[in-house]
């Protein structure tokens, strides 16, 4: 098993909850390995959502074979691709929906639910999810110097204007979506459909895409 | 090859992509006149289009890939010939405006590499084994059923070396031969193979562009005949759950003449570096050598496939099989490859591996004289990745692939398979089915 640490700071805490995923993981686990790690974190509103948690939780895609299982214990939370043993509770989720379910959850109700919450942690501002979207992607070659957003949010336009530099990409749409690109739980590309517009190079889109898998799948 | 001085009908421009199988167009005489010596345009889309027709995404575009730029094909007039009567064909390579090669065309990365070897003084010679499943439904069946459940061509019980196949598989066969003869491409022997349905078919040693070209084009003339006849041929690496197919590459170096892998004594020094070279890049050649999600599942101990790294003289359960004592046939025959491989690359990535070996006097590990599958830790021979993510990034880490092949190519290959993972995995396919759906759609018909 390898630590999900890349993309959010493991939790300093002495009683810090840890997520690690498998080795060689699939997408999947590395999208719930990211969720819980942001979900376990410190600065949430509603704290660690992890914290208490025990026992087996299948997570189900509703349209794909993807399947992952995830094992709370005290204080370790582990992700490991497929469902191989009988589950205490199992989610079938829209993953392209931050793991709305499509169907109600069997077996534990209580389990079910406080997994689900977990995995469905408050989104940051779109504001500091592009800060910090900018700051992770970086090393990213190609990537543009200077990300430009339009966000539409409730009270109207919401402009900003991250990094320095000669080369620019720009990305607009709703405010919330944005944070869900920005962190991840989002998919960029598929963001392209409900709403989120970019300027730039068709080589842009593709280093953009790298960055959104990134953030979304650490690879 | 047969050579004409001239198209004298229709021409098909060929080439292939990243992926493996043909692609290119037709022209009328005129056009083909026109432009044979300056090029023809085609998008660089070429490049990043997936067996699904969707753009790969998840890289940065080289200054030469733009919003959908041409590159140019020319033909090389060497390999024009009449493929049926009113057509003809040629193979090409792509280049940028200013005359340098694409740096990921697989053709021209194969004569970057023989370049490499003839700056040493050697000249390779290599051939293939192509392996392919015939099914008795046309193509059109085998789509409406989603390429499952067919009907192996000449019976459902898998035989090697068996000459009591029913008369539709050999008439089969007989026809590609023909075929093939009619085209130039040379050819040495043809059998039937472990599995029901399968054929191994055996191009003659060659020089590697040209051997690159006769392995493209017999995918072409088979899949051809199939259609003609009503059934279906696939290079997929498991077409069906059970059985896999594979195509071992036999390379040997010369200097004025001589086989320069012989050495009375067992293998020569030339030829311990040669697989030293291929040793220390197989990892990272695992990538181009099983480039696709079903690549991987062949990779089973006892099954065929070589699974570790390791090679041995006259062990075919090794990765690298040594052939030596003789003057004229003394060998290695590269066994990792699967029946899905861009030949191209399948031939780049060996002549890579061997020429750093060389160049570099690479002295390979203790040969295995044991069974080379099932070995345990404690024996020392690593394993081959035995997926696409674990092989991208041994590719992706590999100095020597990296030097011999390109940092262009290596990093557009290890984003490309990274997209393929992607696709698969999240598009629809299981990694825990023996073979999905998802595979036989994408990769029963192409490459």
């Amino acid at each position: 098993m390898t630590e999900s640490s890349t993309i959010e700071a493991p939790d300093v805490r002495f009683d810090a909850t840890r997520v690690a995923i498998e080795d060689d993981a699939t997408p999947l686990v590395r999208l719930i390995g990211r969720t819980l790690t942001r979900a376990s974190g410190q600065g949430l509103p509603a704290g660690d959502l992890t914290a208490g948690l025990v026992g087996t939780v299948a997570i189900r895609s509703h349209d794909t074979p993807q399947a992952a299982t995830v094992t709370f214990g005290a204080g370790v939370v582990e992700v490991t691709s497929g469902v191989f043993v009988e589950p205490d509770a199992t989610l079938v989720v829209d993953l392209h929906a931050r793991f709305a379910l499509t169907e109600e959850p069997a077996g534990d109700a209580d389990l079910a639910a406080r997994g689900q919450r977990a995995l469905r942690p408050p989104l940051p501002h779109w504001r500091d999810a592009a800060v910090r979207f900018w700051e992770i992607t970086r090393d990213i070659a190609g990537i543009p110097d200077v990300l430009i957003v339009e966000a539409a949010g409730p009270d109207g336009p919401e402009p900003g204007r991250f990094g320095e530099g000669t080369t620019t990409y720009l990305v607009a749409g709703p405010a919330d979506l944005l944070a869900g690109v920005f962190t991840g739980a989002d998919d960029f590309l598929a963001s392209l459909d409900a709403g989120v517009q970019v300027q730039g190079t068709l080589s842009q889109l593709s280093v953009m895409t790298a960055a959104s898998w990134k953030v979304r799948f650490d690879v | 090859m047969s050579e004409l001085a001239q198209a004298r009908g229709a021409v098909r421009l060929e080439a292939t992509n990243h992926e493996g199988s043909l692609l290119g167009k037709n022209v009328s005489p005129q056009k083909f006149a026109s432009g044979k010596n300056t090029g023809f345009a085609f998008a660089d889309i070429l490049f990043a289009i997936d067996l699904n027709n969707e753009i790969v995404l998840g890289d940065a575009f080289p200054e030469w890939r733009g919003n959908l730029y041409d590159i140019q094909m020319i033909p090389d007039m060497s390999t024009l010939v009449e493929w049926k009567p009113g057509l003809d064909s040629v193979i090409g390579d792509y280049w940028l405006k200013d005359g340098t090669p694409v740096p990921i065309c697989p053709r021209n990365l194969v004569r970057k590499l023989v370049a490499g070897l003839a700056d040493n003084g050697y000249a390779a010679t290599v051939a293939v084994e192509i392996e392919a499943t015939l099914f008795e439904e046309s193509v059109q069946e085998a789509r409406a059923r989603g390429y499952r459940d067919l009907t192996p061509l000449g019976g459902s019980t898998g035989a090697t070396y068996h000459l009591a196949r029913s008369k539709d598989w050999v008439d089969y066969m007989e026809a590609v031969v023909e075929r093939l003869d009619s085209v130039g491409i040379a050819w040495e022997a043809w059998t039937d193979e472990a599995a029901p349905g399968q054929t191994e078919l055996n191009l003659a040693p060659t020089d590697p562009v040209g051997l690159g070209d006769s392995w493209a084009r017999t995918r072409q003339v088979m899949r051809e005949v199939a259609f003609e006849r009503g059934h279906t041929v696939s290079f997929m690496a498991k077409p069906t759950a059970g059985f896999g197919q594979g195509a071992h590459i036999n390379l040997s170096l010369q200097s004025d003449g001589v086989n320069r892998f012989f050495a009375e004594d067992g293998p020569s020094e030339l030829m311990r570096h040669a697989v030293g070279g291929l040793l220390a890049t197989m990892e990272g050649n695992t990538s181009i050598a099983l480039p696709q999600i079903t690549s991987y599942r062949r990779l089973v101990d006892l099954t065929g496939p070589p699974t570790t790294v390791g090679w041995g003289v006259n062990n075919k359960t090794a990765a690298v099989r040594a052939i030596t004592g003789h003057p004229k046939y003394s060998r290695l025959e590269y066994r990792l490859p699967g029946a899905d491989v861009n030949p191209y690359l399948a031939l780049a990535g060996v002549l890579a591996g061997v020429l750093a070996g060389i160049e570099r006097k690479i002295e390979p590990p203790e040969q295995v004289t044991d069974m080379a599958w099932c070995l345990p830790e404690s024996a020392g021979v690593r394993r081959v990745p035995d997926t696409m993510s674990k092989a991208g990034a041994a590719l992706d880490a590999d100095p020597l692939l990296r030097e011999y092949l390109g940092d262009e190519f290596v990093d557009f290959w290890v984003a490309s398979r990274r997209w393929e993972w992607m696709e698969f995995h999240t598009k629809g396919g299981d990694p825990f089915a023996e073979l999905s759906a998802w595979e036989s759609q994408r990769y029963f018909e192409f490459p």
